[in-house]
């Protein structure tokens, strides 16, 4: 037993409290609903076929049905036949809660539609912001122009301001504007990212002064400069911001809502989630838990492949 | 290539002025150092010259011509830099490449991977690579074009910097302390190699260096520069034999000058300690004056006859030659005083010693540092007759 027990011991409580919230849901994504009203099943559930009452429903038999039906069931009367036609449904509507959750996940809604969204509203957001941050951190930190201190001053100031508080404003903005219930509505008002700029520009200041100035020796105009010099070398910080900009993007519920009204077709992941809000006759946690975990593990993967150069980008140890 | 001159140049960072009306001709193919202690301007200077900074007077001419607001992309002269500032992304034949790139290359033709397919790139970048290869082999790094330059030494990476320099080909290559962060033996090698490119190039060289022994090696003229003003500009022997103050006595010079209290009588006459030297200096007012004695100026003297007497304190030993510091009682200072190898047994720490000097290389300087030319040798001091 080392001396730094207690220090494992109280990580290991925070990482607990952290994960259980993950662990629910993917547990529940594989669960049947009576075993998550239940509670029981233990992680995977006891998998036992279940009938997906939905689809039994849309299959419910009618007379031209029944009628249709009736050679297939020679000698009984309409009501066995029905009681057939029936019994035959919800053998083909049985099956396995962890498909009838990922299935439900996929057709109920258009969840693929919604990644598409998402992964379209990220990644625009990211590259302009990126496209704004670096110039805008390179002259904050390379350049000497009259009243730098001000607006860095300003952007530091920037960072205080929460979301929630302008956006009202921004709603008022942009329906003035026309745009909501637009991808435009989802991108514009973040494409200034202060921390990318925050970021970004303490990044830079580590980065020597003469690389710069061999840079402009060689015939590099300022722009070249940002581009060709400071945007490879600060790769590290970059990916830092990405991770920050696409999981608060990615995630955001908050704002999508606001400006998104009417359009399912420009609905976020996020959004989906409401599909399986049912109002009157209970929630379908399985299904609304499948698409959380489909949600989630894009950005589980890309932090786990880009683990290493994040810790990095954070610790901001630039060049040797 | 090109002659480039400095025109009363003036620059000031705030209050402080680092510059202060700098002027230096420099002809074309000329080999000049500007060398000075830290924080006299030097680099300031160069930097002016480069265009990576502006001066707040005065004007440079690169080939006659003024390039007054001229940024440093367009001035036409080649840079290599104390950090060597490689571009860490790039590897080493690519970052040879990219002066040329930049300067022959158009703006869709750079594009990272569109480029190679625009009309005429494919011309323009074979040519790039065979003179990047030229360049290469002139500064024997032909093998190491592809690695980064994060798997390069220093000594290396110095050879890559000088190679972006020298790919095209530049009105001036202006050098700000390019050895200083190379090891002791690598700095002796590189700086004959760096002697050598210039005669192999015959181009015009700027050299900036704090070490006056880079500079005394290397160059065709040193400009000893001190608190923001060239004090000296003239050629390594005559800046050492024959300097003009006695800061420059001071700073050219290893181990460093001795510099000697010394009285001037009406006359002229020079003496030391109360001791008569010999020496008159001429048109010099009467009062204190300084003596500067390079160490292979003294001799050990034996005898009653020598003017300066004292015993050993210290002794470096460089193994051809020794250097041994002397206590002079009266002085308040050690005089330095170099002695062949075969002389150590004379020198034991603690040995009484006399010292005499030769009075050719005695070098005068008036109480406000100026030197004072035209000292003859005093006629035979009178004798007195008992």
């Amino acid at each position: 037993m080392t001396r730094d027990w207690w220090k494992h011991l109280i990580l290991i409580l925070g990482a607990i409290v952290v994960i259980a919230p993950f662990y629910m849901m993917v547990s529940y994504s594989f669960k049947s609903p009576g075993e998550i009203d239940r509670g029981e099943g233990g992680f995977f559930g006891r998998q036992e076929m279940m009938v997906d009452e939905r689809c039994v429903k849309l299959r419910d038999p009618n007379r031209d049905d029944i009628a249709a039906a009736a050679p297939r069931f020679a000698g009984l009367d309409d009501n066995g036949i029905r009681a057939a036609l029936v019994a035959e449904a919800e053998a083909d509507c049985s099956l396995r809660p962890v498909v009838f959750n990922y299935k439900s996940a996929f057709t109920q809604a258009p969840l693929l539609r919604y990644l598409l969204n998402g992964v379209l509203v990220t990644a625009s957001i990211f590259v302009i912001q990126a496209v704004v941050a670096l110039p805008a951190a390179y002259a904050l930190a390379k350049l000497r122009f009259w009243g730098r201190e001000a607006v860095f001053a300003l952007v530091l100031f920037c960072l205080l301001i929460p979301v929630h508080a302008i956006a009202l404003p921004l709603y008022i903005m942009l329906a003035k504007l026309g745009l909501t219930n637009t991808y435009a509505a989802l991108v514009v008002p973040w494409t200034i990212s202060v921390f990318g700029i925050f970021l970004m520009r303490q990044f830079f200041m580590t980065v020597p002064d003469d690389l710069i100035d061999a840079a402009r020796m060689d015939g590099m105009g300022e722009l070249a400069i940002v581009w060709r010099v400071m945007l490879p070398t600060a790769i590290p910080a970059l990916m830092a911001f990405a991770i920050f900009s696409v999981v608060a993007h990615w995630n955001d519920y908050f704002w999508p809502r606001i400006v998104v009204t009417g359009n399912r077709d420009l609905f976020t992941p996020p959004l989906g989630l409401r599909e399986f809000k049912g109002d009157g006759d209970g929630s379908f946690f399985g299904p609304m838990m499948a698409t959380a975990t489909v949600i989630v593990t894009p950005l589980i993967v890309a932090f786990i492949l880009a683990q290493k150069r994040f810790v990095e980008g954070i610790t901001l140890n630039g060049m040797k | 290539m090109a002659g480039l001159s400095i025109d009363k140049i003036t620059k000031r960072f705030g209050e402080t002025e680092v510059l202060r009306q700098v002027s230096l001709d420099i002809a074309d193919g000329e080999f000049v150092s500007l060398v000075g202690p830290s924080g006299c301007g030097k680099s300031t200077l160069l930097r002016i010259v480069a265009g990576l900074e502006t001066q707040c007077a005065g004007d440079i001419r690169i080939g006659g011509q003024s390039v007054a607001g001229l940024r440093a992309a367009d001035r036409n002269l080649s840079m290599v830099f104390q950090s060597y500032a490689l571009y860490p992304h790039l590897s080493v034949g690519q970052n040879i490449a990219v002066p040329l790139r930049m300067r022959r290359l158009r703006g869709m033709q750079r594009l990272p991977v569109l480029g190679r397919f625009m009309p005429g790139a494919r011309a323009l970048a074979r040519d790039i690579d065979q003179e990047v290869d030229r360049a290469a082999q002139m500064l024997e790094i032909g093998h190491l074009l592809h690695r980064k330059p994060g798997q390069l030494s220093g000594g290396q990476r110095q050879r890559v910097a000088l190679g972006r320099a020298l790919v095209r080909d530049p009105a001036a290559f202006l050098l700000d302390e390019p050895l200083s962060n190379l090891d002791a033996k690598l700095r002796v090698q590189t700086r004959t190699e760096i002697a050598e490119l210039h005669r192999r190039l015959a181009a015009t060289f700027i050299y900036v260096t704090h070490d006056q022994v880079e500079a005394m090696t290397m160059s065709d003229r040193i400009a000893v520069m001190m608190g923001g003003r060239i004090l000296q500009c003239a050629a390594p022997h005559v800046v050492y034999d024959d300097p003009d103050t006695i800061e420059v006595a001071e700073f050219i010079g290893s181990p460093k000058i001795n510099i000697l209290p010394v009285e001037l009588d009406g006359d002229g006459r020079v003496s030391l300690l109360d001791r008569d030297l010999g020496l008159v200096a001429r048109n010099a007012p009467r009062g204190g004056a300084s003596l500067g004695l390079r160490p292979e100026a003294l001799r050990l003297a034996s005898g009653g006859d020598a003017p300066l007497r004292g015993h050993v304190a210290h002794i470096e030993n460089l193994g051809s030659e020794l250097f041994a510091q002397v206590e002079v009682p009266g002085l308040g200072r050690r005089v330095t005083l170099r002695a062949a190898a075969q002389q150590r047994a004379a020198l034991g720490l603690g040995t009484p010693v006399g010292l005499s000097f030769d009075r050719e290389l005695a070098l005068l300087f008036d109480a406000s540092g100026a030197r004072l030319r035209g000292i003859t040798r005093a006629a035979p001091a009178r004798v007195e007759v008992a």
